[in-house]
Parts: C-alpha cells; sequence; structure tokens
C-alpha cells in the first residue's frame, strides 16, 4: 500500500548498532525496499539490507583494463609495425617489449576510469536531488547520525507499524519523507 | 602495532574528538567567510612567485631555450632535473595515499588528503617542465599517437615516450583517485554550509553524494581496487623517469638501478614534503586533535628508510663506475665527487643521508621542528640529487673534447622560484577550498574506537 506524495517514513538512530538491528528486523518483516544513510561505511549493513547480492562493481574496472591493454598495445603496434615501419638497430618492428610500458598505463589508466565512471553508475549519481535531502535529520546523516529510511514503493509500506519498529529500537526522531 | 616506542604511543586521535566535533572543525576551515592571516600571506608569496613562473615562461617562449644556461655538451639542464624532483614528489604523495591504505595504516587516514593535494600540485609543476624543456613548446602535441595528414608518428620505443605517456595517464588517474576520495567529504561540507551559495557550489561538486549503505557498498570496493592500482602505478611512473636516463649511453646514466633509485628517491622526498605540509595544516588549522604525534612519528620512520634505500642505492652509484672496467665512467664518477660538482655531491649524501639517521632517536620524531627542518634539508639535498643526476654527467662525457661546465642562469632560477610557486598557489588554493583531512576515514577510526 502505497501513499500519495510520500518518499518514505525515516528514523534517525544515535548508534550504528542500533541501526543495524531495526535494518535486520525490517528485512525480517518482509520490507525490501529499505535505505541506510550513514556517516561512515558501517560493516556488514548493506548485506543486511540487500543479502546475497553479487558486487558487480569489479566487473567494470576489469574489462576497462582489458580494454585499454588491448587498446595501448594496438596504437603502438599500428604506429611501429603498420603505418610507420622504420627500422631501428635492426629491431623487429613489432617489438613487443618496448610496447609493455604503454599497454601496461593505458591499461591502468582505463581501469580506474572505468572504476570512477562505475562508481557513479552504480550510484545512481549525479543526481543532485533526492527527496530524502528534505528529511529532518539528513544533514546530521552526515556528521553523527545514522538514517534508515523505507520507502513508500515497498508493498508492505505501513506508517504505524514501522514507526513502532523504528522506535523500539531506539529511534531519536521519526519522520515521514515528502517525494 | 607492536614495536611501538615513545612518540609512538601518541593517540591516533585525542579523546575529545567525536564525531560531530569533527565534521564541524574540517567543514569550518572550508567554509569560514574568512581565510586566517597567515594563509593570505603564504598565498599572497606564493602567488607572486607563480608570476615569476609567467614572466620566465613568456620569456622562454619568445628568446627560446638560449635563456637558459644549457648548452652542448650539457643540453639538459634545470628542467629536467626538476621535472625529475617535481614528479618525485608528487609520487611521494600517491605512495602516503595508496600503498599505505592498502597496509590499512591507522596514520593514513588524516593525512592522506594532505598528500594527495600535494600530489596534484607537484603533478601541475612536474608536467609543464619538460614542455618548457621541449624547444618549441607549439609542438607538443606531437607526442601525442594519433593519426595525422603528416604522416608521422612518436617513437614508442624510446622511454622519452614513455615517459610522456607515463605523466599524461599519471596526471588523468590522479584527479580520478583524488575525487573519488573526496566525495563523501565534499557531501559533509554541502551538509555543513548555512549559505545557499556555498550550499549549491559544495552539492554541485558533490554530485549528489548521499551516504547510503549502497553508496558506500560501492565507494569501498572502486577505493580499494584504485589503490590497489595506484600503487604499482606510481612506481612504474618514477622508474620510467629512472629509464630515460638509463635508456641513454651518457656516462653514469646506463645504470640498471636507476629505475629503484629513482623509486626510492620519490619516497623520502614525497614523505619529506608530506611532513612540512602535515606541519603547516596542522598548526595553521588547528587540527591538533586529528593529526596527533602518532602520525609524524609513523612519516618519521618511513622517511628514514626511505633514507637507508636511497644509502643503498648511493653506494651502489659509486660502487658501478669504480668496480666496472670503464675509464669513462669512472672519471665521470670522480669529477662527480672531487671535482667541480663536488659541494653539490657532498651536500645531498649529507642531507638525504647522514642527517636523516638522527630520525633513529625517538625525541627527534617527536620534536616539529627538527623534523621540519630535516624534511627541509631532504627536499633541497633531493633537488641537488637530480641536478647531480643530470648535469656533472652530461658534462664529462666519453670523450676529454667533448667536456663542459654548466653554469645556471638567472632565468633557470627564476623557473625553479616559478614553479615552487605553481605548486605553492595550487596548494594554498585546494587547502582554503576543499577540506584538508579525509572526514569519512577518520569517522571511522573514531566509531571503531581506535585511538590507539
Amino acid at each position: 500500500m502505497s501513499e500519495r506524495g510520500l518518499f518514505g517514513l525515516a528514523g534517525s538512530f544515535a548508534s550504528s548498532d542500533a541501526l543495524t538491528e531495526a535494518a535486520l528486523h525490517l528485512r525480517s518483516l518482509g520490507f525490501r525496499e529499505v535505505e541506510a544513510y550513514t556517516p561512515y561505511p558501517v560493516e556488514g549493513l548493506d548485506e543486511a539490507l540487500r543479502p546475497c547480492r553479487p558486487n558487480r562493481l569489479p566487473l567494470p574496472i576489469f574489462l576497462g583494463a582489458v580494454f585499454g591493454a588491448a587498446m595501448g598495445y594496438f596504437i603502438q603496434y599500428w604506429d611501429e609495425a603498420l603505418d610507420y615501419p622504420l627500422n631501428v638497430g635492426g629491431r623487429p618492428h613489432n617489438s613487443w617489449p618496448a610496447f609493455t610500458v604503454g599497454t601496461f598505463e593505458l591499461m591502468v589508466l582505463f581501469a580506474i576510469a572505468a572504476g570512477f565512471f562505475g562508481l557513479l553508475a552504480f550510484c545512481r549519481l549525479p543526481r543532485l536531488y533526492h527527496p530524502i535531502f528534505s528529511a529532518v535529520e539528513f544533514e546530521r546523516a552526515s556528521v553523527d547520525r545514522f538514517v534508515l529510511c523505507v520507502e513508500a514503493h515497498d508493498p508492505s509500506f505501513e506508517l504505524q507499524s514501522i514507526r513502532r519498529i523504528f522506535e523500539r529500537h531506539g529511534a531519536e526522531s521519526v519522520t515521514e519523507v515528502s517525494a | 602495532m607492536n614495536l611501538i616506542d615513545l612518540p609512538g604511543d601518541a593517540p591516533v586521535i585525542e579523546p575529545g574528538v567525536t564525531l560531530r566535533s569533527l565534521s564541524e572543525e574540517v567543514s569550518d576551515r572550508v567554509l569560514r567567510p574568512q581565510a586566517p592571516r597567515w594563509w593570505w600571506i603564504g598565498f599572497g608569496i606564493s602567488l607572486a612567485l607563480f608570476l615569476t613562473l609567467v614572466v620566465a615562461t613568456a620569456w622562454l617562449f619568445v628568446n627560446g631555450i638560449g635563456v637558459w644556461g644549457v648548452d652542448i655538451p650539457v643540453a639538459w639542464g634545470f628542467a629536467i632535473a626538476e621535472y625529475v624532483w617535481w614528479i618525485a614528489l608528487a609520487s611521494g604523495g600517491t605512495i602516503v595515499s595508496a600503498l599505505f591504505y592498502l597496509t590499512r595504516s591507522p596514520w593514513r587516514s588524516a593525512t592522506n588528503r594532505i598528500a594527495e593535494t600535494m600530489m596534484l600540485s607537484a603533478a601541475a609543476s612536474a608536467g609543464i617542465m619538460p614542455i618548457m624543456h621541449l624547444g618549441r613548446q607549439g609542438f607538443f602535441y606531437w607526442l601525442f599517437p594519433y593519426p595525422n595528414v603528416m604522416d608521422v608518428w612518436p617513437q614508442v620505443r624510446s622511454p622519452l615516450w614513455w615517459d610522456f605517456i607515463c605523466l599524461l595517464c599519471y596526471i588523468l588517474m590522479s584527479i580520478m583517485f583524488y575525487y573519488t576520495g573526496l566525495l563523501p567529504d565534499l557531501a559533509t561540507v554541502r551538509d555543513q554550509a548555512q549559505h545557499r551559495r556555498k550550499q549549491m557550489f559544495y552539492g554541485i561538486l558533490a554530485l549528489g553524494w548521499r551516504g547510503s549503505a549502497r553508496h558506500w557498498r560501492n565507494y569501498q570496493s572502486v577505493y580499494f581496487i584504485m589503490c590497489a592500482i595506484m600503487a604499482p602505478m606510481v612506481i612504474s611512473v618514477h622508474s620510467v623517469v629512472g629509464l630515460d636516463f638509463a635508456g641513454g649511453l651518457t656516462t653514469g646514466w646506463h645504470s640498471t638501478q636507476f629505475p629503484p633509485y629513482f623509486f626510492f628517491g620519490a619516497v623520502i622526498s614525497g614523505l619529506a614534503l608530506v611532513i612540512m605540509l602535515t606541519i603547516v595544516v596542522r598548526h595553521g588549522y588547528g587540527f591538533q586533535g586529528i593529526i596527533t604525534a602518532y602520525h609524524l612519528n609513523a612519516m618519521g620512520k618511513i622517511m628514514l628508510t626511505g633514507s637507508l634505500m636511497l644509502g643503498y642505492s648511493y653506494v651502489w652509484e659509486a660502487w658501478g663506475p669504480i668496480y666496472a672496467n670503464s675509464i669513462a665512467d669512472r672519471t665521470a664518477f670522480l669529477d662527480t665527487i672531487f671535482g667541480t660538482y663536488a659541494p653539490t655531491y657532498w651536500a645531498r649524501v649529507t642531507l638525504n643521508i647522514i642527517i636523516p639517521q638522527l630520525l633513529w632517536l625517538p625525541i627527534v620524531r617527536r620534536s616539529e621542528i627538527l623534523l621540519f627542518l630535516i624534511s627541509a634539508g631532504i627536499i633541497v639535498g633531493m633537488w641537488l640529487e637530480r641536478f647531480d643526476i643530470v648535469i656533472p654527467n652530461l658534462a664529462r662525457d666519453w670523450m676529454p673534447s667533448y667536456w663542459g661546465v654548466y653554469y645556471p642562469t638567472l632565468w633557470d632560477w627564476a623557473t625553479l622560484a616559478g614553479s615552487i610557486g605553481l605548486f605553492l598557489s595550487l596548494f594554498f588554493l585546494m587547502m582554503r577550498f576543499l577540506p584538508m583531512v579525509s572526514i569519512s576515514e577518520v569517522r571511522e577510526i573514531i566509531a571503531k574506537g581506535e585511538t590507539k
């Protein structure tokens, strides 16, 4: 049951342990659209919210590295062996040992670039506005508060029961977040 | 965490620092409407030095590199020595940030932002040097391998081209690495900002970072991989700088020890500059609670390690020419240590190897004044080392008929002063507008209660 004009219900906790317990409790009750906002990475929190989800980010980084290495080698091969073959001291045109540095550098460059842009893509950034920004305690979620938000499009979303769960785990404040 | 002596017993973070005071203090230095007086003095001096660079560069572009002291036989002068010097300082920043993230060293969290800011500023100073040295600066883009109507390509078998591609990739990667680490802290500054314009400015820079569990999980896995890539990357960058020399047949250069030799120099000189800047930021911004004697002690130890590694290279630098059966190499080396350039040789041995041995004493590692002075000595000593590698060897080439002496001109010195100005101007600007301590990483230390 989702309510109009409502993004979700947010509870603010004073400690990461209380937040993790509340998250686990919500999860065990069948809530699926739950997100936590914390000032620093809390170990095991993402696994508590979304268990058994593999981390896919290393894959684009690996693909970036493969692409960079292939491109790095190809540019040098094209240059030295195909387009502008120049005999230097009788070395073979495709002198691969001399190409290793350029290959390595482009490999790591593309790996880092894939990591950087992959991070933004996986985090859905840049996104300058998000409904959670209007939550009362959100500004302290980057300081010393731990905010848990059940989003309204969760099939089992129901204000009263979630509010009770938040309060049972010691939430300092519970606020409705408008969409 | 054993093996700790007196200054190492200092806490990683003072007990009074809380999550809240940390965020507020670090953000306040960025958000306060008026910069402190020392900042304006420092930035003013830096800007004046930077203007020297503008004038020196303009004079160089108008007149050509004849305004410098470079000539035949010494065709590589200050610009190349300073390129190596700056890139070593930049590399030192990456070493502190990436290598010691992988070792999970607790002292790295409060100092890595200073090290990374230094890395970017020093990389800018390094990057201009080879371009100025080119002589025909407008054609520097010929280094890029791209299909063109002239139908010519760069010679990619040359270490000089490897060096170009290393530097290019290094700067691009450093910017992405820096920005990734900065993202959560920019969000903190955004949330702390009270004025609309600052909220918008940092809001745009933070790209909408929310610190959600999903964000943190992706962030942590990317940041770890980035560090694991940057650490070997920076070793490759400075080793390839060494290959620029080792690939040449000049006396004293054609040596297999150059790549590690140059890397050891990067460790010691980078750490020295990080220590100096850390002391400035610590006192200037009042971060005594976040950056403690523990950090300075740890960095002093690593600087000492760098000094020992460099000393090992100095031994081999001497042993090679004396043991090998090459009269030219031996002559060039003996001339380096006893001839015209003897003062620079003995000065660098003193400043880089002998004086840093004081760091064995815990009392020296505890004293910020001594650490600052030893570090400043190392920075100067490393400049002399780069000078000593480049110039005396060219001045004593294989044939005595080819010998000569190099005299720097006023414009050489102006370029040196100007590159320092460029570095300091960039550093001061970033110090004013970006958080100088990695807030989110120090938070983890506070949260885990790792005050020791």
